[in-house]
C-alpha cells in the first residue's frame, strides 16, 4: 500500500471537515487512498502545494492561477465539479431599479466582494473594463469581509448585499452560488433583481505539480469520477461541496480571469 | 412581505455552523408570521430544516436533520403495534400495576363495536400488529368475540395472567385461532416468592398451570416478568424454567417496573423517554400502554379515524425528537 495521497482545501466553514472527511472515507480500501490537510487561507495551501507538502491542492481559480504563475504554466488541473464550469457573476440591484446591463452601472456604486474574490471583485471590475466602464465610470465600494479564503466563505457577498439595502450602494457583484442561495428573484419578489449577467467561468480545481507521478493520479481521479449522486453514501458530500458530478477542467475558462489578473495586478501570494 | 435581512442573515449563519448544527435567528419586526412565511420557503428551497418558532426566535438546523423513524427498528415506529385496553378490571391487584387495575376498578371496557371498528381500520393505518390488555381481559364475556375481530384482521397478542382457563373462559380460550393469537402471560420469576409478593399468593402456581395449559392447547406463549431494576440480573435460572414450560427464548421478556399507576417506585417514563406505542382505552387515545391511565399522555379521546391519529403520535414524537437534539447540540457540556 502506497502513502495516501496528501489533498489539501481551505477551511472556510467548519463544514469543510466534514467534507473531506467523508471523501477520505470514499478512498479508503481503494487504489487511490488519500488524506487531507486544511488550511486557513489559499496563500498558504499553494505554498504546501508548491514545497510538497501536500500533493494536491482543491483551490478556487485564482489559487489556480496563483499555482500556474508560480509553477511556469507545469501544474495540472486534474478535475473541477461541474458547477465549476459554468460559474457566473451576478450584478443585483433593487428590484424596480431599472438598471439594466452594465452601462445602467454609470455613475453608480457597486458594492464588491473581498478584493481575493474572483466572483464578487476581481473579475467584475474586469467585466466593467471590458464595457469601458472604469473606476472614474462606477464607483467601487469595496467589503472585504473574508480576505483569504477567495470569496468561499459568501459574507462578503451577503455584506454587498447589505450594502444595496442600506442604500449604501446600487448594485452588488455576487456569485451565481450566493444568487441561488438567496432564492434569485423569487423567493423574495420586490427585494433584488439582476443587471447584468456574466459569461459562464471556471471556477475550482483540483491542482497537483507535474511531478505527481501519472500512475498516482490515475487510479485517484478514476475513484474520484465514481462519486454518484444517486448513491446515499456519496450524496451528501457532493450536496455539501455543491455539486452532482466531479468532470474533468474545463481550463479555457480561465480566460477572463488570466486577463483580469494582468489588467489589475493581482498579487501572486493572494 | 418577505425580509431580505432575514434571508441574508440565515444564509450568514446557518452557512457558517457545522452540517447539523442548529442556530437561533431572531424574528425582529411587526409581523412574525410573515418572517416565518420567508424562513420556511427559504429552508425549504435551501435544504435547511426549521426546527421551531417560539418567543419571536426562529431554530434552523443546517441541513435536515436525521431522520427520526428511519433511526427506528420497524417494530419501533409509532404504530406498527396498536394498543386497545380491553377493560381495567382485574382479578388480581398487583401492587405495580401501572393502569391501577384491581377486582375494585370499574370495568371501563372498550366494546365490541369499537374494537371492530379498530381493528377493520388498523389495516389501512398501517398497523401490523394488534395488542389486547387490561386489566385480564378473560373477565368479560365477549373476549373471544374481541379476539376474533382482532385475528381475522391482523396477527394479535392477547395479555393475560393466565389465572382464569377454566370453564367457559377455556372454552372461550380454545375458540381463538391458534394461527394467529399469541398469549402473553405475566410470570416474575421461577418460583413463587417473588411473584406472590407482587400478585398475591398463589398467583404463581396458578399462572404456572395456565402457561401449561395453553401450550398443551396449541397457543404460542410469551412470558412477561415485569421486576424491579435491581432484580434484572442473574436471569439464567429463571430463563431455564421458562425454557422447561417451553416458552422459546425470544418469548421471553423481562421489563422493569415503570413508576405508574400503583407502584410506589420504577423507572421514570415520561413523553420525552418513550418511543410512542399507540394506545387506545376507552377514554381516549395515550402515548403508550404503560401510561394507559395518566392523562399527562392523553393524545386525544377520539381514536377515529386512526389513521390521523397515529399520524398526529408521529408528528409529535418526530418534533419532540427533532427538538431535544436541538436542545443537546445547544448546551454542550465541553
Amino acid at each position: 500500500m502506497s502513502t495516501p495521497l496528501m489533498v489539501g482545501a481551505v477551511a472556510y466553514t467548519p463544514n469543510v471537515v466534514t467534507i473531506w472527511e467523508g471523501m477520505r472515507e470514499h478512498f479508503r480500501e481503494g487504489p487511490a487512498e488519500m488524506d487531507f490537510v486544511l488550511f486557513s487561507n489559499y496563500g498558504r495551501q499553494v505554498d504546501a502545494l508548491l514545497d510538497g507538502t501536500i500533493d494536491i491542492a482543491w483551490n478556487t481559480n485564482l489559487a489556480w492561477l496563483r499555482t500556474v504563475a508560480q509553477t511556469d504554466g507545469a501544474c495540472q488541473a486534474l478535475a473541477m465539479r461541474d458547477t465549476d464550469t459554468v460559474f457566473r457573476t451576478i450584478f443585483v440591484a433593487r428590484s424596480g431599479s431599472a438598471m439594466h446591463g452594465l452601462e445602467s452601472l454609470r455613475a453608480k456604486t457597486l458594492a464588491l466582494g473581498s478584493k481575493d474574490s474572483a466572483q464578487a471583485a476581481i473579475l467584475p471590475v474586469h467585466f466593467l473594463s471590458e464595457a469601458g466602464l472604469d473606476s472614474d465610470a462606477v464607483k467601487l465600494l469595496r467589503i472585504n469581509s473574508d480576505v483569504g479564503k477567495h470569496g468561499d466563505t459568501g459574507r462578503s457577498e451577503l455584506d454587498a448585499l447589505r450594502a444595496v439595502l442600506d442604500d449604501k450602494a446600487d448594485a452588488a457583484a455576487i456569485g451565481v452560488n450566493t444568487w441561488d442561495a438567496i432564492g434569485r428573484e423569487e423567493l423574495m419578489p420586490g427585494a433584488f433583481e439582476v443587471v447584468w449577467e456574466s459569461p459562464t467561468y471556471s471556477h475550482c480545481n483540483f491542482t497537483a505539480l507535474p511531478t505527481l507521478p501519472p500512475e498516482r493520479v490515475a487510479p485517484w481521479l478514476d475513484q474520484l469520477f465514481a462519486m454518484d449522486w444517486d448513491n446515499p453514501e456519496h450524496r451528501p458530500i457532493l450536496e455539501m461541496e455543491g455539486l452532482k458530478k466531479w468532470v474533468a477542467p474545463k481550463l479555457e475558462g480561465y480566460a477572463s480571469l488570466i486577463e483580469a489578473v494582468k489588467e489589475q495586478g493581482i498579487p501572486p501570494r493572494w | 412581505m418577505v425580509s431580505p435581512r432575514l434571508v441574508l442573515d440565515l444564509i450568514e449563519r446557518v452557512g457558517s455552523a457545522p452540517h447539523g448544527a442548529t442556530v437561533s435567528v431572531p424574528l425582529t419586526g411587526d409581523d412574525p408570521d410573515s418572517l416565518t412565511e420567508t424562513i420556511t420557503a427559504w429552508c425549504l428551497r435551501s435544504g435547511n430544516e426549521l426546527v421551531e418558532v417560539r418567543d419571536n426566535v426562529a431554530s434552523v438546523r443546517h441541513g435536515r436533520g436525521f431522520d427520526v423513524l428511519a433511526d427506528l427498528a420497524p417494530d419501533q415506529v409509532p404504530g406498527t403495534r396498536l394498543w386497545l385496553y380491553t377493560n381495567f378490571d382485574c382479578n388480581l391487584a398487583c401492587d405495580y400495576c401501572c393502569a391501577r387495575s384491581s377486582p375494585s376498578a370499574p370495568r371501563r371496557a372498550l366494546g365490541l363495536d369499537v374494537v371492530r371498528k379498530l381493528a377493520a381500520e388498523a389495516v389501512g393505518a398501517g398497523v401490523t400488529e394488534l395488542l389486547l390488555t387490561g386489566g385480564e381481559p378473560f373477565l368479560l364475556p365477549d373476549i373471544d368475540e374481541l379476539v376474533a375481530v382482532c385475528t381475522d384482521a391482523l396477527p394479535t397478542t392477547l395479555l393475560t395472567n393466565g389465572m382464569l382457563f377454566a370453564g367457559r373462559r377455556l372454552e372461550r380460550l380454545r375458540r381463538m385461532d391458534r394461527s394467529r393469537l399469541c398469549l402473553q402471560i405475566s410470570l416474575d420469576s421461577p418460583t413463587p416468592d417473588l411473584h406472590d409478593s407482587h400478585r398475591g399468593p398463589g398467583s404463581w402456581a396458578r399462572a404456572v398451570a395456565g402457561i401449561r395449559l395453553a401450550r398443551t392447547e396449541g397457543f404460542r406463549i410469551r412470558v412477561a416478568a415485569t421486576l424491579q431494576v435491581g432484580d434484572i440480573r442473574d436471569l439464567e435460572p429463571f430463563h431455564a424454567f421458562l425454557d422447561s414450560l417451553d416458552v422459546a427464548r425470544d418469548d421471553q421478556v423481562i421489563r422493569p417496573i415503570a413508576h405508574r399507576g400503583f407502584a410506589d417506585d420504577g423507572l421514570e417514563l415520561t413523553l420525552d423517554s418513550l418511543i410512542p406505542e399507540v394506545t387506545i382505552t376507552a377514554e381516549g387515545v395515550y402515548w403508550h400502554p404503560v401510561s394507559a391511565d395518566h392523562v399527562d399522555q392523553l393524545v386525544t379521546v377520539n381514536p377515529f379515524p386512526l389513521d390521523q391519529v397515529i399520524a398526529e403520535v408521529k408528528r409529535r414524537f418526530v418534533e419532540q425528537r427533532s427538538r431535544a437534539t436541538s436542545a443537546a447540540q445547544w448546551f454542550p457540556c465541553a
